[in-house]
């Protein structure tokens, strides 16, 4: 019996309403680990050349690794892959998203869960103990992330089920568009929100409390209470403990400074957080999370969701914004619309800056005109670009730094801040954790090798081209036989 | 004697509690295996641990047909016989905390040991939601936010 890994893929036709659960050989687990590289492993094996993301034959593939839905410190992560309608020419894209919702597909009963094909009308998927269940979604569409979480789950009459949803972006397939779990995180950079929109899939609901059995679980737990231990007598996990990913806001706005970011005052930034830190309540961590990074927030006697020190940053001093209220409005619309925070604020500042003029309609641009305040004029020309959404030009995600630790961190669905602070300390702990959970042992350095197979693979999918004969043509499934190099990887 | 006391204020779902409990008794890891258990309402960020408060008069005791629920002396944990117990579910409709849950493989009730006098829960909780503390000490955490709420609103006038 295989321990650790469930070692079963959950495939979902919405075209057809079928679901169902295959193996994952235990070769592959060994050789890829679990999430992102499971993910790259399955794009590989399935196309030579890119999908169209707007089309239904494109897959959205979320995976998790061994240690995901157990005891191990910060292992909520979720890797998810797909071809991205940001990237231009179309490329395989992937990211990685905290919280729970990995941690109810591993209790569900899968590693991995890939959705294919576009269901006729607005659904959502309810995933209950690892069955599959096609709801319709008609009265769901159209309302916002927080209103569809508590909805589906009122319907269902379980608080407890982790729900992951698109808003209104997602529906009218604004590539910017992203997903939203629990209210608060996000898996970024991929225009997730539009691939979900375009499958016509208004959220995904999971119940999963099975067991995830362990190899060896007394040595699982002592090595869990060991890492927990070590990463609370870190100095820089103590403080973020205590003041969240906010504790590091100053040396972040020296940074920017540093970068050349000139109109930025030291002063006003720090007016900023501390006008932003009015607002923030009790804390909020992804699952058996020892730190606890986030912050909640509350505006005028309401819950509002969490926020990340990266998402507050962006819809603040990045932006060029000094005034609280207005980050805080920002990033609200962003949450209960579903859209991706990094990504609409790149794309807000070239429009405020005149760069990109063709999203907003000649009247519109005369309005917003007038408005001297630069976080009341972002907030206007946002609600005015969901409202008709018109527009060619996307930002590109910004290359990954550090990808070894990045493709360590996601194989096991670990938290990458924490992976990225301790650094390789945790190559250890991380193959210790691997063997005691799935009894599969293997080296430093057989652990790296297959870090950077992964990113050869990934690198092999990211320049993956349409044929040139014809390029709208879509699907090239081969079934049968392995790409050559990837061929010679496996066997070895 | 020691209790578990619980500041639902300070818990964020994070289930670590769960995941401990579940693994310590049952070798692997499941919130359905797990004697304490996490309620949730995210769109409030409220979220409350229920777990076995250990009742001077335990009603579980009393109501009991098999007489499987015993206090153990040493810890003052009131726990399940397996023995004995017949799986009717009596404790889990005459708990007032809805504590007592059922075992998905044996079928019989379960609610928790304290860990044998070091509760793991406690050890796992970093919010300082769960702690394991002497029982006269229990509310001393409450006496102090309550406290503080009330300085404030004396100084504020």
């Amino acid at each position: 019996m295989i321990k650790g890994w469930t070692g079963k893929r959950l495939q979902i036709d919405l075209r057809r309403q079928k679901a169902w659960s295959e193996d994952i050989p235990i070769s592959d687990l060994q050789q890829w680990i679990g999430g992102r590289g499971l993910n790259a492993i399955y794009f590989t094996q399935h196309f030579t050349t890119p999908v169209s993301p707007s089309s239904p034959e494109n897959p959205v593939a979320f995976a998790v690794g061994p240690v995901s839905g157990t005891l191990a410190p910060c292992s909520g992560w979720t890797s998810i892959a797909s071809f991205s309608p940001l990237s231009k020419p179309t490329s395989y894209g992937f990211t990685r998203m905290p919280g729970y919702f990995g941690a109810s597909l591993k209790g569900s009963g899968y590693d991995q869960m890939i959705l294919h094909g576009k269901a006729d009308r607005p659904v959502y998927l309810w995933i209950d103990d690892g069955r599959v269940r096609f709801e319709d979604a008609d009265h769901l569409w159209g309302k916002e992330t927080t209103e569809t979480t508590v909805a589906i789950q009122e319907e269902k009459e379980d608080r407890g089920i982790e729900v992951l949803c698109i808003g209104p972006a997602g529906e009218k397939q604004i590539p910017l568009a992203n997903v939203i779990h629990r209210l608060s995180w996000t898996g970024d950079y991929l225009g997730l929100g539009y691939l979900l929109g375009v499958k016509n899939v208004k959220a995904i609901a999971i119940r999963g409390k099975k067991e995830i059995s362990l190899h060896d679980p007394k040595q699982f737990l002592n090595l869990c209470l060991t890492l927990k231990d070590h990463i609370l007598r870190d100095r820089k996990m103590q403080k973020m403990k205590e003041g969240g990913r906010f504790s590091f806001l100053s040396r972040e706005g020296e940074r920017m400074l540093r970068e050349g970011e000139g109109w930025l005052l030291p002063g006003a930034a720090r007016q900023w957080s501390n006008n932003l830190r009015s607002y923030l309540s009790s804390k909020e961590g992804c699952f058996s999370c020892p730190v606890h990074c986030g912050r909640n927030l509350q505006h005028q006697e309401s819950h509002i969701g969490g926020i990340h020190l990266e998402k507050a940053w962006y819809f603040g001093p990045q932006m060029g914004i000094y005034h609280g209220e207005w980050t805080l409005r920002l990033h609200r619309l962003c949450q209960s619309q579903g859209l991706d925070p990094y990504l609409t604020s790149s794309l807000l500042v070239r429009i405020m800056d005149g760069m990109e003029l063709d999203y907003l309609s000649k009247e519109d641009q005369r309005q917003i005109e007038g408005i001297e305040d630069r976080g009341e004029k972002a907030f206007s020309i946002l609600q005015r670009m969901i409202e008709g959404w018109k527009g060619a030009y996307l930002p590109s995600p910004p290359p990954a730094e550090n990808q070894e630790l990045d493709v360590l961190a996601d194989i096991i669905s670990f938290c990458l801040i924490v992976v990225k602070h301790l650094n390789l300390k945790t190559l250890s702990n991380m193959i210790d954790l691997i063997h005691a959970s799935t009894g599969f042992s293997l080296s430093q350095e057989e652990l790296k090798d297959r870090v950077n197979r992964i990113l050869r693979l990934e690198s092999h999918l990211i320049n993956l081209l349409f044929p040139k004969e014809n390029p709208e043509t879509y699907l090239r499934r081969k079934e049968d036989h392995l790409h050559e190099p990837i061929a010679q990887w496996t066997a070895a | 004697m020691s209790a578990i006391s619980i500041i639902p204020e300070r818990c964020t779902g994070c289930q670590s509690c769960e995941m401990v409990c579940s693994l310590s008794h049952d070798d692997s890891c499941s919130p359905a295996f797990s004697r304490i258990r996490i309620k949730k309402w995210e769109e409030i960020s409220t979220f409350m641990p229920i777990v076995c408060q250990q009742c001077e008069k335990a009603p579980c005791i009393t109501i009991c047909p098999a007489g499987a629920r015993k206090r153990i002396p040493e810890t003052n944990a009131v726990v399940t016989d397996e023995k004995r117990c017949v799986g009717c579910k009596s404790c889990l409709y005459v708990c007032p905390y809805s504590a007592p849950a059922i075992h998905p493989l044996t079928q019989r009730t379960m609610t928790c040991d304290l860990c044998g006098g070091s509760p793991l829960c406690t050890q796992v909780c970093t919010t300082g939601a769960l702690t394991y503390v002497p029982e006269g000490d229990l509310s001393i955490e409450r006496k102090k936010v309550f406290g503080k709420v009330f300085l404030q609103a004396v100084r504020s006038g």
